[in-house]
């Protein structure tokens, strides 16, 4: 079985101003605000200048709260941009949503940007695809945490913020975490460690940092 | 493309505008034909006195109706080609040859909302189409431009059905689509579908383009008539045959007519399946297709034989 | 197909599968040469000799009966084995069509189909089913079209929406699979879904089916084999019930290989569906045991070789990685070095 190396992990590349569109919508978690930032400059010397809609997670209760940036500065940077419309969350939840509402009132010619760890890239991607943004409507940078989103493929049960090779699901069973992504479930497969030889499991290590 | 064909026999032609004619086709061995999704084409088949012809078009009629397809004809201004064999040879009860729909324009089934374009002839894949949209949840438009009343095929098709949904367009009045107004409010989500003369199908290109639309949201078909040209001669290099293109036919056509395949599914320049690599060449190709990206043209490493010729001393295929 | 249906037959617990003389020797090897490695080996599925799994579009054996049961036992546990999104209902009732009509067509003595006008009538004889329909209209249907088809035929379907130049895996009925799942694929594009096959995008093998593919063309199916190991005739390797099944994988030994291991063959053919321009991915699993793949002396012997030749990235894709030497040791005896004859055939 196929561990790492599969295709369907999604690759990233870094952001950066597409002008070829008319609205532009910014959406960062944590230290996802710097790709923001300099996309935000890119964009500054290309004219017209375009309607920007940022939102951007600074502080929240969860994890990913711990990748944050240096918020007082970032934040003052996007509002330094006069034609960024910017609303800050403390949760990726609220933000979500927030997204969602800006979606529905938005027009054919925008870009998405979405920057942060991947599992907040992943959520966001789930709603575009609601709204049927395309590949060439969106784009996407890795930073920040590493940590997965586990679909284990046993249960269906969702574990947040896997770091780790293994993976302990509410099910009880230890899951092997495979690079097998899906954009639907914005999550990678975990499937069972130890099914063949009972407690046979490798060793346990930090490898999404 | 070795398909297969089935055989038609023409039920019905009608004259519907001063410049098309509809023709109604029903399968010789009775029963129903294939069914087939709003937008495909069929390749029509037509045996000439000199030649053959195959030429593209889309169906019009309802997939939900399978005893018959139809198909409609405008007359084209250049002398050759199978327009005029449809015009004015075939008769009702006459047989022809047609291959399997193929869909190159088909509707995108997660759109949030459709708008179709149609400039005359270009209305018909659209007729399929709408028979699908109606019975869907998406909102759709249809845009139809026309030159005047008399040229407005299938209004009738359309009927009160579609009463809130089409606005006509009649040059003669002066009314004059508003592509900038069409294409800047539209919601995420928003598909374009443009068909129609050239002119019409770029002004749809550009327009969604100033307006930030991406390529996956806009969508057109156009069938290029194999455009006449001047002669000139071609080398086949694994069939180790030369063959002459004469002025008012294709390269395909000539290709074949020396009993060389082509895999084709358009035979209009579209779907790239015809591309073929030039190995040699001295001179220049006239590409006539919306296939190939600029910098292939540049290239000269490649040519769509369905539509493209050239001006050579010397061309050697890779066939 | 005049081979009795051998209705009691069990792919599960007591594994009471088998296969007859007749269906050892229409077993579809997928070995045409003492080695093997990926190729695209795509052909036209057109109608094959008398009697060959692909004479008919959809293979009807002595197993339907069985294989139907089988499927229902599944889908009673977990009914998410059958998914579709929303955008997939006209290329449901294209499946349906395409099923219904080809068996019609096909196994005349087995199953019919009336139609008048979109009034259609089904009978399914070796499951002794009977239904009334408007074709179209789900609603008198007693569950989705896909769905209600596939529970009557046998091996998975996958269905494919086309656009944006890729094809996307958005409808299926998956049960009997070779340990990947639907649930988790769901939405992907063809080759995210293919994700975890090894090699096989690094040699280009993914890009040139979806070329292909996109440019399928209808009423010209293709079809390929592919093939696995499974321990014990079991059809449902999904990674859902790995728990299940993983560990059958360690029971292996060199005495025993002979009746646990199973080559496990899917004949996959794709057709381009009419009335959505989807594709619908038909993946037909055949199995046999080693024990019964040795009453062909040549096939032992290809077997044999292939096995101990594998390249180990695919053992390990493949799972075989704890029973290949056992099965390669009970094929052993049977492999006498004498030379194999070109291509697939018993003799
Ligand atoms: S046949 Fe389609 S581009 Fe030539």
């Amino acid at each position: 079985m196929l561990i790492t190396g599969i295709k369907s992990k999604p690759i990233y590349t870094p952001l950066s101003f597409d002008a070829s569109g008319r609205y532009h919508i910014l959406l960062g978690a944590g230290v996802g605000a710097n790709p923001l930032l300099r996309v935000l400059a890119e964009m500054k010397k290309t004219v017209p200048q375009s309607m920007i809609h940022a939102r951007v997670l600074f502080k929240n209760a969860s994890a990913i709260e711990a990748t944050a940036g240096n918020v007082s500065e970032s934040e003052l940077a996007f509002r330094a941009v006069e034609t960024v419309e910017l609303r800050v969350f403390n949760n990726v939840a609220s933000l979500l949503a927030d997204f969602h509402i800006l979606a529905t009132g938005s027009l054919m010619g925008t870009r998405l940007y979405v920057a942060g760890p991947e599992s907040f890239i992943g959520l966001a991607m789930q709603i575009a695809l609601q709204f049927n943004l395309n590949q060439d409507e969106i784009r996407a940078e890795e930073c920040g945490s590493l940590a997965r989103r586990v679909f284990c493929i046993h249960c269906r049960a969702i574990t947040d913020e896997v770091v780790t090779n293994i993976v302990k699901c509410a099910c009880q069973r230890w899951l092997l975490v495979r690079d097998h992504y899906s954009r639907r479930l914005a999550a990678y497969m975990g499937v069972m460690a130890d099914a063949e030889a009972p407690g046979e499991l490798p060793e346990m290590r930090e490898v999404f940092r | 493309m070795s398909a297969q064909t089935i055989t038609v026999e023409i039920t019905s032609i009608a004259q519907v505008t001063p410049l098309i004619k509809h023709f109604r086709l029903k399968a010789t061995t009775g029963g129903y034909l294939p069914a087939f999704s709003g937008g495909s084409h069929i390749i029509v088949v037509m045996r000439g006195q000199k030649r053959i012809h195959r030429n593209p078009y889309s169906l019009l009629s309802s997939p939900n109706r399978l005893e018959h397809y139809e198909i409609a004809v405008r007359r084209m201004d250049e002398s050759r080609g199978g327009s005029h064999f449809l015009h004015d040879v075939v008769k009702i009860g006459d047989q022809l040859e047609i291959a399997h729909p193929v869909n190159l324009f088909g509707l995108e089934k997660q759109a949030r909302k459709h708008i179709l374009i149609a400039g005359g002839i270009g209305i018909t894949p659209f007729l399929a189409q709408l028979e699908d949209l109606r019975c869907g949840e998406v909102p759709y438009e249809l845009h139809y431009s026309v030159r005047s009343h008399e040229h407005a095929a299938f209004l009738q098709h359309l009927g009160t059905r579609e009463a809130t949904r089409v606005s006509m367009y009649y040059d003669n009045e002066g009314a004059t689509l508003n592509f900038e107004e069409l294409l800047a409010k539209q919601p995420l989500g928003t598909h374009v579908y443009v068909c129609g003369p050239a002119g019409m199908i770029t002004r749809v290109i550009d327009t969604a383009r100033s307006y930030g639309w991406p390529n996956s949201h806009v969508h057109w078909e156009q069938f290029n008539a194999p455009p006449v040209g001047d002669a000139f001669d071609v080398f086949l290099a694994r069939s180790k045959i030369s063959v002459h293109v004469v002025p008012d036919q294709s390269l395909l056509e000539c290709i074949e007519a020396a009993g060389v395949e082509v895999p084709y599914l358009c035979r209009g320049g579209v779907c790239g399946f015809c591309h073929t690599r030039v190995l040699e060449l001295d001179g220049e190709l006239l590409h006539h297709d919306h296939y190939l990206s600029a910098n292939e043209r540049t290239t000269g490493k490649s040519i769509m034989p369905c539509v493209s010729r050239a001006k050579a001393k010397r061309l050697v295929l890779d066939l | 197909m005049n081979a009795i249906f051998k209705v009691n037959e069990t792919f599960r617990n007591d594994f009471t599968f088998c296969n007859s003389p007749a269906a050892i020797r229409r077993f579809p090897l997928p070995f045409a040469e003492d080695e093997y490695m990926y190729s695209v080996n795509i052909e036209p599925h057109l109608p094959g000799p008398q009697g060959s799994v692909s004479e008919f579009a959809f293979d009807v054996d002595e197993h339907y009966v069985a294989e139907c049961h089988e499927r229902e036992i599944v889908l009673a546990n977990e009914p998410l084995r059958f998914q579709a999104l929303p955008h997939m209902m006209s290329a449901q009732w294209d499946c349906l069509e395409l099923i219904m009509e080809s068996l019609a067509r096909d196994y005349p003595k087995h199953f019919s189909l009336s139609k008048r006008n979109n009034h259609w009538q089904w009978s399914n004889g070796p499951l002794n089913m009977e239904q009334r329909f408007t074709f179209g209209d789900a609603a008198t249907l007693p569950r989705p079209p896909l769905d209600y088809i596939t529970r009557q035929a046998q091996g998975d379907f996958v269905v494919m929406d086309q656009r944006e130049g890729n094809l996307w895996c958005e409808a299926g009925m998956v049960t009997t699979q070779a340990d990947w799942s639907l649930d988790f694929d769901m939405g992907m594009t063809f080759k995210e879904w293919h994700g975890p096959v090894p090699l096989a995008h690094e040699m280009g093998v993914f890009d040139r089916a979806i070329k292909f593919l996109l440019n399928l063309r209808l009423g010209q199916p293709v079809r390929r084999l592919n093939w696995t190991m499974t321990v014990n005739p079991r059809l449902d390797t999904s990674p859902e019930n790995y728990p299940h099944w993983g560990p059958d994988r360690a029971s292996v030994n060199a005495a025993n290989a002979g009746d646990l291991v199973h080559l496990r063959v899917e004949l996959q053919g794709l057709w381009r569906l009419p009335r959505s321009n989807a594709v619908v991915f038909g993946i037909r699993c055949y199995l046999i045991s080693l024990r019964e793949l040795a009453t062909i002396p040549k096939w032992a012997r290809r077997v044999h070789r292939v096995l101990k030749k594998l390249h180990p990235a695919l053992v390990d894709y493949k799972g075989l990685t704890r029973y290949r030497e056992p099965a390669i040791a009970w094929l052993a005896p049977f492999d006498d070095g004498s030379p194999t004859t070109p291509g697939t055939s018993p003799e």
